[in-house]
C-alpha cells in the first residue's frame, strides 16, 4: 500500500514528538507544524494525503488554519484533534469542511484508523 | 413498519430508466455509507455509556461528561455529513436541527456554573452570611459573626468569585485548564500529580487582569500600617468549601505572613490549590462539578497571637454528651489545626459552661509571626512548659462565644480563635462541624446474588440492569405490538428499534439478537427496565411459558416470580445520593438519548421531527439505507470479467486492494481475489452447486406470465436492463455484490476488517416473478434463516433488508457465506412457495446448505488468508 503523507499540526512539541514516533512505524510519512501559518505554508508547497489539526493554538487559531488549508487544497481531508471539548469548534469546524472532529486524548489506533478512513475516502473516490 | 424496503420496490423499476450512476459516484456513495455506519455505532456506544453512567455511582467528572457529549455529537455530525454527501442537497436541514440540539445541550451543561458581574473585592465589614456565593462560606461566616454578633475578627477583605472568574475567563486560563484536564485522561494518581503540576504552571504563567491587580493593591492600602507593613493570612474560601455536605477540610491552601506586595502570587497559589491532586480526587469522588468550582480568597491581617486554638461545640466523634471542647496552645494556633502540636484542652458542659475536664499538657514550643512575616517555631521560656495556655476565665469567655455562634448558625461549629497580647479574642474561622454518625452496618453491595432457582436461560448479555417478573409476550408483527399488554416481559427475536415504542409498557425485555449498545438497549436503560439482549434460544425457550423472572444481574431468566431476586436488584439499584455531576449529566441526557422517531412511516419521521441526537442517528441511518438502495447503482465501466467455470456472468470492480496486482485489464480469476469479504461471500455462493431453477408447477408458471404482463421491464426488448449481469465491488476487506437473476434483485455488502465497530454485513433482497403471496413467503423463509445467524431482518411484503454490525472479521465472513448461499439458492424458489410442504422442504435444504457453506469456509479460509 502507498505510504500515507500526513501533516500533524499542534503547538505542543511533546505531542508532535510522541505521535511522530508512533506513526513512522505504521506506513506513514509524517511532517509536523507547530502553528497555523506554518501548516498553511507546508500545504502550499507539499502534497499531503491528510492533515491532523489541533484547534486551540496560540497565534492563528484552528479555524483560520482549517480555512486557509481548504482554500489551497479543498479536497485535502483535515481531521480536527483537540483537547478542547467545545461544541462551537465542532460546528464551525465541520461546516468549514473538516473530515471529522476527535477529542484528545486519542489512542494511536483510533487516530490511525481515522486517518485511514480519510485517506481511503479520498483515494478510492478520487476523480 | 419497514419503510427502508418500500423504496426497494422501486429498485427494479428504476433500472429500466436510464438514470444510472457512474461507478465513481457509486464508490463514493458506498464509502460514505460505510463511514456513516461506523459513526452510527460509535455514537450509540457512547450513548450507552452515558446512560449507564447516569444511573451508576461510579465517580466521573464534568470534563468527562462534556467529552462524552462532544463525542456523541461529533459522531452524529459525521453521520449527517456522510448522508448529505450521499445525496447532495436533500438533507441539509439536518445541520440546522443538529446545531439547535447542540445549543440546547450547551445550555444544559452551562447551567449550574452560571456567571455574573459584581465587585472584585469586598471588605470584611461589608460581608454577611448571604454573600456565600460571592465570597465563599468561610469569609461569609466571619463577616456575619463580626457584623451581627459583634465579635472581633481580623481586618481584611475577600477576593470574590467574580475576581476568580475574571481571572479565569479574560486570560483564557479556564480553557487551558479544561484542556489540560481533558487530555489528562482518567489516569491514576501519578497522572493526577502531573496534571496538578501542569495546571499550577499554567496559573503561575498567567498575569492577573490589570483591574484585579489594582483592586487588590488598593484593598491592602487600608490595612493597618505597622513596622514593615501589614502581614496577611491569605486563605482559601472556595464556593462549596465548608458546606454541610462537602467540607474539603484541609485540601486548599492557606498562606500566613504574606506581605501586600506578594499578594498576587499568594492569590495564584491559593487558586492553584483548587487543582491539587487531592482536591481533584475529592471532587471526583464526591461528584462535584469541576467547572462550577470557584476559589474565593480571604485576606486577613495576621493576628499577633499570644494564644490560640480551636473550639468544637459538640464532641466530634461518638455520642453527644452535652459538652463542648476547647483546645489551646501558646502563640499561633496553626500547630493545632495541622495536628503537629500538643494542646491544652477543656471539656465544658454546654448549658452552664461548667468545666468537666481540663487537660494541661507539657509544651516545648510555640509558633509566632516573626518580623519579616514568616511563621517561626520558638522554644518556650523555661518554667512555662506546664502553664495553661489561657486562664480559666478566658476558657469561659470562649465557651460563651462558641454558644452564641452555634445558636446563630443553628448547627454545630468548628471555630478557630486567637487571643492577642492585649487579651482581645478574635474569631479566625468558623464552619459547620461534621459530626460522625455511628456507622450502620449494611449488606455488602458486592456480594453475589444467591438464588436457588434454576434458570430457563442463562448467560445472556445484560443490556439494562435490574430484575423483574412478568408474563412473557412474544412480539414479531405489527399486530403483536398493538396487542402488547401492560407489564409483560417483551420477548423478541431481534432488538429492533421499532420495539422501543413498547418499552414504557414492558416490565422487561428479552431479545435473542441485537446489540447491548443499540437503539433499543439505550431506550431500555432510559426507562430503567431490565433487558437481556443476546439471549440465544430465547424465543423457542420462553414462548408461552407464562410468568418469568428476568434478572439482568445474573443474565438469567427463571420460571415464575422470584421476589428475592427482584428485591435484591432493587436494593442494589438504590443509590440515594445524586451528585452535582450526575445532575448535570441527567439534565443534558434528554437532548441526547430519548428516541422518539420509532416509526419511519410516521409523518414526523423527518429532520424537523428530530428532538434528540439519538433521533438524528436513527433518521440518518434509515435515510442512508434508502439512498444506498433506492437508486440503481450499478457501475458500468472499469469492470473486469470474472473468468473460470462459472454458471453465470460476474463482473468485478476493484476499489483498491481487492485483487492481485498482477491481474489482467479485462479479466480476473477467483485465485486473484485478495478481498477476504469477497472470498467469504464467494465460498458461500459456490459451496453447494446451484441445481438450476426449480421445476415450476402450473400455478407458479401462470403467476409468472401474469407478472410479465404487468411489468414493462419484462417485455421483449427490455432484456438488457434485466440481463444477468452481476457486479462485485471489492476492496481489501470490502465486498459489495449487486446481482440480478431474472426477476430477482439482490445486494450483499460486507466489510470485514480489524475494527469491529466498522465491520458489517448487509443483505438486501427484492423482487421475484411469482405473485405477492409466494414472494412474501420466500422473504419470510429467508428472514428466518438469516435471523438464525444473527442478522437483524426487516421484511415488507417480498422485500427484505438484513444487517449485522459491530462484530469481528471472522463473524462477518461467516455472515457473508450465509448470505452467499442464500443469494444463489433462493433464486426463483418463490415460484414453488405454494404450499407449506414445499416451504418446509426448502427450509431444510437451505439450512443444510448453509451448514455446508460454513464448513467449506472453515476449510478454505486458512488458504486464502495465507494468500492475502
Amino acid at each position: 500500500m502507498k505510504r500515507i503523507r500526513l501533516l500533524l499540526v499542534d503547538d505542543e512539541q511533546d505531542f508532535l514528538t510522541t505521535y511522530t514516533r508512533r506513526f513512522v512505524r505504521r506506513n506513514v510519512d509524517i511532517r509536523t507544524a507547530s502553528g497555523g501559518a506554518e501548516a498553511i505554508e507546508q500545504v502550499r508547497t507539499t502534497e499531503f494525503d491528510v492533515v491532523v489539526l489541533d484547534f486551540l493554538m496560540p497565534g492563528m487559531n484552528g479555524l483560520e488554519t482549517l480555512r486557509g488549508i481548504k482554500a489551497i487544497a479543498p479536497k485535502l481531508p483535515v481531521i480536527i484533534l483537540t483537547g478542547h471539548a467545545d461544541s462551537e469548534a465542532l460546528c464551525t469546524g465541520m461546516e468549514s469542511g473538516a473530515f471529522d472532529y476527535l477529542l484528545k486524548p486519542v489512542g494511536t489506533d483510533e487516530l490511525y484508523f481515522k486517518i485511514l478512513d480519510a485517506v481511503g475516502m479520498r483515494r478510492r473516490t478520487r476523480d | 413498519m419497514q419503510p427502508i424496503l418500500k423504496t426497494v420496490f422501486n429498485f427494479i423499476r428504476g433500472t429500466s430508466g436510464g438514470d444510472r450512476e457512474a461507478p465513481d459516484q457509486f464508490l463514493r456513495k458506498s464509502e460514505n455509507f460505510r463511514l456513516l455506519l461506523a459513526a452510527n455505532s460509535r455514537a450509540l456506544e457512547v450513548m450507552a455509556e452515558m446512560t449507564e453512567a447516569a444511573r451508576s455511582d461510579r465517580p466521573f467528572g464534568m470534563s468527562h461528561v462534556r467529552a462524552q457529549c462532544l463525542t456523541v455529537a461529533s459522531g452524529v455530525r459525521q453521520m449527517i455529513e456522510r448522508l448529505c454527501l450521499m445525496r447532495p442537497g436533500r438533507y441539509e436541514e439536518l445541520k440546522t436541527v443538529f446545531n439547535r440540539i447542540l445549543q440546547e445541550m450547551e445550555r444544559e451543561l452551562a447551567s449550574g456554573a452560571e456567571r455574573g458581574v459584581g465587585p472584585l473585592i469586598m471588605p470584611m465589614e461589608a460581608i454577611r452570611a448571604g454573600d456565600v456565593p460571592l465570597v465563599g462560606a468561610k469569609m461569609a461566616h466571619l463577616g456575619e459573626v463580626a457584623a451581627l454578633l459583634g465579635l472581633e475578627v481580623p481586618a481584611g477583605f475577600s477576593i470574590t468569585a467574580h475576581a476568580y472568574r475574571l481571572f479565569m475567563e479574560s486570560t483564557g486560563l479556564e480553557d487551558e485548564i479544561n484542556r489540560l484536564i481533558q487530555i489528562g485522561g482518567n489516569g491514576g494518581l501519578r497522572e493526577l500529580h502531573r496534571l496538578e503540576a501542569e495546571i499550577r504552571h499554567a496559573i503561575d504563567m498567567t498575569a492577573l487582569p490589570l483591574e484585579l491587580a489594582q483592586a487588590m493593591r488598593s484593598a491592602c492600602e487600608f490595612l493597618d500600617e505597622r513596622d514593615g507593613g501589614p502581614r496577611l493570612a491569605v486563605r482559601s474560601s472556595a464556593l462549596g468549601e465548608d458546606s454541610d455536605e462537602n467540607s474539603f477540610a484541609g485540601q486548599f491552601l492557606s498562606l500566613l505572613g504574606v506581605r501586600p506586595e506578594e499578594i498576587e502570587d499568594a492569590f495564584r497559589s491559593v487558586v492553584a490549590s483548587l487543582f491539587s491532586a487531592t482536591a481533584m480526587t475529592y471532587r471526583l469522588n464526591r461528584g462535584l462539578r469541576e467547572d462550577a468550582m470557584v476559589m474565593c480568597v480571604g485576606c486577613m491581617e495576621m493576628v499577633d497571637a499570644s494564644a490560640g486554638g480551636v473550639i468544637y461545640t459538640r464532641p466530634p466523634l461518638g455520642e453527644d454528651d452535652g459538652s463542648l471542647v476547647i483546645s489551646a496552645v501558646q502563640g499561633l494556633p496553626c500547630g493545632i489545626v495541622d495536628g503537629s502540636s500538643r494542646s491544652d484542652s477543656w471539656k465544658l458542659r454546654r448549658d452552664d459552661l461548667h468545666i468537666l475536664e481540663a487537660e494541661i499538657v507539657s509544651k516545648q514550643c510555640r509558633y509566632v509571626a516573626a518580623q519579616d512575616g514568616r511563621i517561626v517555631r520558638e522554644g518556650l521560656k523555661p518554667g512555662c512548659e506546664s502553664e495553661p495556655s489561657i486562664p480559666e476565665e478566658v476558657v469561659h469567655e470562649l465557651g460563651r462565644i462558641a454558644r452564641r455562634i452555634e445558636a446563630h448558625f443553628n448547627t454545630p461549629q468548628d471555630i478557630e480563635w486567637a487571643r492577642d497580647p492585649d487579651g482581645r479574642l478574635l474569631i479566625l474561622q468558623c464552619r459547620p462541624l461534621s459530626v460522625c454518625a455511628q456507622a450502620h452496618s449494611g449488606r455488602d453491595p458486592d456480594s453475589p446474588v444467591k438464588t436457588s432457582a434454576t434458570p430457563l436461560l442463562s448467560g445472556c448479555m445484560s443490556a439494562s440492569p435490574g430484575a423483574t417478573a412478568g408474563q412473557v409476550v412474544r412480539v414479531e408483527t405489527a399486530e403483536d405490538m398493538l396487542c402488547f399488554p401492560e407489564g409483560a416481559v417483551l420477548l423478541a427475536r431481534n432488538a429492533r428499534p421499532q420495539l422501543s415504542a413498547l418499552l414504557p409498557k414492558a416490565a422487561a425485555l428479552v431479545a435473542e439478537f441485537g446489540s447491548t449498545v443499540g437503539h433499543l438497549a439505550n431506550v431500555a436503560r432510559e426507562y430503567g427496565i431490565p433487558a437481556l439482549i443476546g439471549a440465544p434460544g430465547a424465543v423457542e425457550t420462553l414462548s408461552g411459558v407464562g410468568v418469568v423472572t428476568v434478572n439482568a444481574g445474573t443474565g438469567g431468566v427463571y420460571l415464575g416470580r422470584h421476589q428475592d431476586q427482584i428485591d435484591d436488584a432493587d436494593e442494589r439499584r438504590d443509590t440515594p445520593r445524586v451528585s452535582d455531576v450526575q445532575r448535570a449529566l441527567r439534565r443534558v441526557l434528554p437532548k441526547i438519548i430519548p428516541l422518539s422517531l420509532t416509526d419511519p412511516e410516521a409523518p414526523e419521521f423527518r429532520p424537523g421531527g428530530c428532538a434528540s441526537l439519538h433521533d438524528i442517528t436513527r433518521y440518518c441511518h434509515e435515510m442512508a439505507v434508502n439512498e444506498m438502495f433506492l437508486q440503481d447503482a450499478r457501475p458500468t465501466s472499469r469492470a473486469k470479467r470474472l473468468h473460470g467455470d462459472l454458471p453465470l456472468q460476474y463482473w468485478l470492480v476493484d476499489i483498491g486492494g481487492g485483487t492481485a496486482e498482477s491481474c489482467d485489464e479485462g479479466r480476473v480469476g477467483v485465485d486473484e481475489i485478495r478481498s477476504n469479504a469477497m472470498l467469504a461471500l464467494w465460498t458461500g455462493m459456490t459451496a453447494v452447486p446451484w441445481e438450476g431453477p426449480p421445476p415450476v408447477d402450473a400455478g407458479g408458471f401462470m403467476s409468472v406470465v401474469f407478472q410479465a404482463t404487468q411489468n414493462p421491464a419484462l417485455a421483449p426488448g427490455a432484456a438488457n436492463s434485466m440481463g444477468e449481469r452481476n457486479y462485485f465491488m471489492v476492496g481489501g476487506n470490502y465486498c459489495n455484490l449487486q446481482s440480478r437473476f431474472g426477476f430477482h434483485f439482490c445486494t450483499v455488502e460486507g466489510f470485514a476488517g480489524d475494527d469491529p465497530t466498522e465491520n458489517h454485513a448487509l443483505f438486501q433482497f427484492k423482487g421475484g416473478g411469482a405473485d405477492q403471496g409466494r414472494r412474501a413467503a420466500r422473504s419470510r423463509l429467508i428472514a428466518d434463516l438469516l435471523e438464525q445467524y444473527g442478522f437483524l431482518v426487516e421484511t415488507r411484503g417480498d422485500a427484505l433488508f438484513a444487517r449485522i454490525e459491530g462484530i469481528g472479521a471472522e463473524a462477518v465472513e461467516q455472515a457473508l457465506a450465509v448470505a452467499g448461499h442464500l443469494v444463489v439458492h433462493t433464486r426463483q424458489i418463490d415460484m414453488v412457495m405454494a404450499d407449506a410442504q414445499a416451504l418446509a422442504r426448502y427450509r431444510e435444504s437451505l439450512g443444510k446448505g448453509i451448514r455446508t457453506a460454513l464448513k467449506r469456509l472453515e476449510e478454505t479460509s486458512p488458504q486464502w488468508r495465507n494468500r492475502t
